[in-house]
């Protein structure tokens, strides 16, 4: 890794920042590095611009959800990873379209937190199992319409299946099951309000071969067609 | 493989075999449980099953309320009353009045009386029709009955009262209408004075002792025929509420016994499933055949109490029988120390009760053999289900056979197991 990524971590309860602290310095290359530790948004009212390239948001703070600042911190330039207690899918799609670049359920932070931040830092998606679920039990008039594959894709990966045991299964590489999961999440990103997050994300994976200029175009068109 | 179960005795509230057959045409059991009863039917309450297929479909086994019949009852004699009532006004008053038109002091006044006790029999009629039963609207008919009486009897000629006194009888009909859901003594109380206002005006004339034993007479007719009809009606509404009273309560008892028999067959069902494994692993337990030590011998004992676990809670009536039956499964699997997670999503349809044995058994076959970790998911498909377990499971997985349109897949990487069950309508 070339550079440390800096995070800040919005959370109430100690414990779980040491919880999440611990699972940052566990990270055998030592790639992230806590900058800022708040237990409320008002410690980042004063700061104009992002104190660190990522932030871990816990979406509940002091007994009250968060969801509806969601959108004007992400304009303000933060990468939001949604860490919550929670994991109603409705709430993780709410989460992923306010802008957050992704959504990691408490119970599945041991394995996917750090990565999350990793993959944010760089505009990157990091389909944790429980946006998987969000996204299998979409049945919203507006939901994107998924591919065969990326649905079975998703739906292995929500299992429980490792990524690997998915492309065995699916007899594709595990880069290619990667591939159609991040895939359908780029299409939740074409989606909904506009974020600069999104379109970060959406370069992104434009750049990195996931999807085509043209299928964005695809995709937005269908969201903003009328119902 | 262990012995085929021996023909122990059945549990003594479980009837013989034979007698199975009478909870057969009963289709929506509120207990599923064995594969003997293997309707696809969820649980529903019982009483939905047993309401009638349509409204047209009266008689007994409509369990009807009794109000609802005994007021049906007690109209149809209202209606009767008012019959006679309003015929006895016209005939029997209106005979009276028209031959004797000359006679009166003043005929258009007697007509005009006459008209008032027509208009207040219409008013009383259809109060009594609608059910209404406003004492003040009863006592102002009373008393406009009584007023009748006296102006009616005032107006005849003087000594020819008893024979051209056409009100005091039709005054006490009017009565009669509108005092009949009133306490029986109203009633009486009011013959007496409309007797009394008769003999007022009669004194008043001045009595002779013909006159006398005519009133007395004319009294003991008209109001002993008026208080038989208002016995008679009280009679006929207890009578019509003792009848509604013994066809609810048939039909109720009708209801208990269906649902006692249905019970008994599920509790039948649950009896045979238990003989097929878990009586005899008990029995090579108690006989020193099987060894407690052994982890084949434990393992089939985890998989007993999960399914222990699970006909219990096949007899719970929960929204979600699956995801409920399930819970009960890893339930087992959580004791023995196994973190479960279960996972839904979208919303699942109802799953037939055979294909959720399948489909449970399958889960059970894991949980049971998970060291410290499972995930159960259960995923709506287009027009079916997905159950799928994740466990870190050392054993390679069961052959269970596949049926009922439920196919069961499996995979294993170096740490773990994944099994799904499908099924699609």
């Amino acid at each position: 890794m070339d550079q440390v990524v800096t995070a800040g971590i919005v959370e109430d309860h100690p414990v779980v920042i040491e919880g999440i602290t611990s699972w940052i310095s566990a990270d055998p290359e030592h790639r992230i590095q806590v900058v800022l530790v708040a237990h409320d948004l008002m410690a980042l009212e004063p700061v104009t611009g992002p104190v660190a390239d990522v932030l871990i948001l816990d979406l509940e703070l002091n007994g009250q959800l968060v969801t509806a600042q969601l959108p004007r911190l992400v304009a303000a330039g933060n990468r939001i990873v949604a860490f919550s207690a929670h994991s109603g899918p409705g709430l993780v799609r709410e989460v992923l379209d306010g802008g957050a670049y992704a959504y990691v359920a408490k119970d599945e932070g041991r394995g996917y937190l750090v990565e999350a931040v990793l993959a944010a830092a760089a505009d990157r998606p990091c389909v944790t199992r429980s946006q998987a679920k969000a996204f299998l039990g979409d049945d919203g008039p507006e939901r994107p319409s998924l591919s065969n594959q990326e649905r079975q894709a998703l739906l292995l990966w929500f299992q429980g299946m490792s990524k690997a045991s998915v492309g065995r299964r699916m007899s594709i590489t595990e880069n290619t099951v990667r591939q159609y999961i991040d895939r359908a999440r780029m299409k939740y990103a074409a989606l909904g309000r506009p974020a600069l997050s999104k379109d970060a994300l959406l370069a992104r994976a434009i750049e990195d071969g996931i999807i085509t200029p043209r299928e964005v175009a695809t995709y937005t068109s269908q969201a903003s067609r009328p119902a | 493989m262990r012995a085929a179960p021996s023909p122990a005795a059945p549990p003594p509230d479980a009837p013989a075999p034979g007698t199975r057959s009478a909870a057969a045409p009963v289709q929506a059991a509120p207990v599923q449980a064995a594969p003997v009863q293997a309707a696809p039917v969820q649980a529903a309450l019982v009483p939905a099953a047993l309401v009638p297929a349509g409204p047209s479909s009266p008689g007994p086994s409509t369990a009807q309320p009794s109000a609802v019949l005994s007021a049906r009852y007690a109209q149809s004699f209202d209606v009767a009353v008012v019959v006679v009532v309003a015929g006895w006004h016209i005939a029997g008053a209106g005979s009276e009045l028209l031959p004797y038109r000359s006679l009166y002091r003043s005929f258009p006044a007697q007509f005009a009386l006459w008209l008032v006790i027509a208009l207040a029999i219409t008013a009383g009629a259809m109060r009594l029709i609608r059910g209404r039963s406003h004492p003040a609207w009863s006592y102002a008919l009373a008393a406009v009955a009584l007023a009748v009486t006296i102006a009616g009897a005032a107006g005849c000629p003087a000594g020819q009262l008893l024979k051209t006194d056409w009100a005091w009888g039709t005054a006490g009909w009017l009565g009669l209408l509108v005092l009949l859901r009133r306490p029986l003594g109203e009633l009486v109380g009011f013959l007496l004075l409309n007797g009394l206002a008769t003999f007022a005006v009669l004194a008043h004339d001045g009595l002779h002792r013909a006159d006398v034993a005519g009133f007395i007479t004319i009294l003991a007719e008209t109001t002993a025929i008026q208080l038989v009809v208002a016995v008679a009606a009280r009679q006929m509404g207890a009578t019509a509420r003792e009848a509604a009273e013994v066809t609810q309560s048939e039909a109720a008892a009708r209801e208990d016994a269906l649902i006692a028999e249905r019970l008994r067959a599920a509790r039948q069902a649950r009896w045979l499933a238990l003989q097929e494994t878990a009586g005899p692993l008990l029995r090579e337990l108690a006989a020193g055949s099987a060894d407690p030590a052994d982890p084949e011998v434990r393992r089939a004992c985890a998989v007993e109490a999960a399914r222990l676990r699970r006909l219990m809670a096949e007899s719970d009536d929960a929204p979600g029988p699956l995801v409920h039956e399930l819970h009960a499964c890893a339930d087992v699997a959580e004791r023995r120390g196994v973190a479960v997670d279960i996972e839904t999503v979208g919303a699942l349809p109802s799953v037939p009760a055979d294909v959720r044995r399948v489909i449970t058994d399958t889960a059970i076959a894991i949980l049971t053999t998970a060291v410290s970790q499972v995930r159960l998911t259960l995923t709506a498909l287009p027009g079916g289900i997905a159950v799928s377990l994740v466990a870190d499971s050392p054993l390679p997985p069961p052959q269970p056979a596949a049926a009922l349109g439920v196919v069961i897949e499996h995979d294993r990487d170096r740490r773990s197991l994944w099994v799904e069950a499908r099924w699609t309508r």
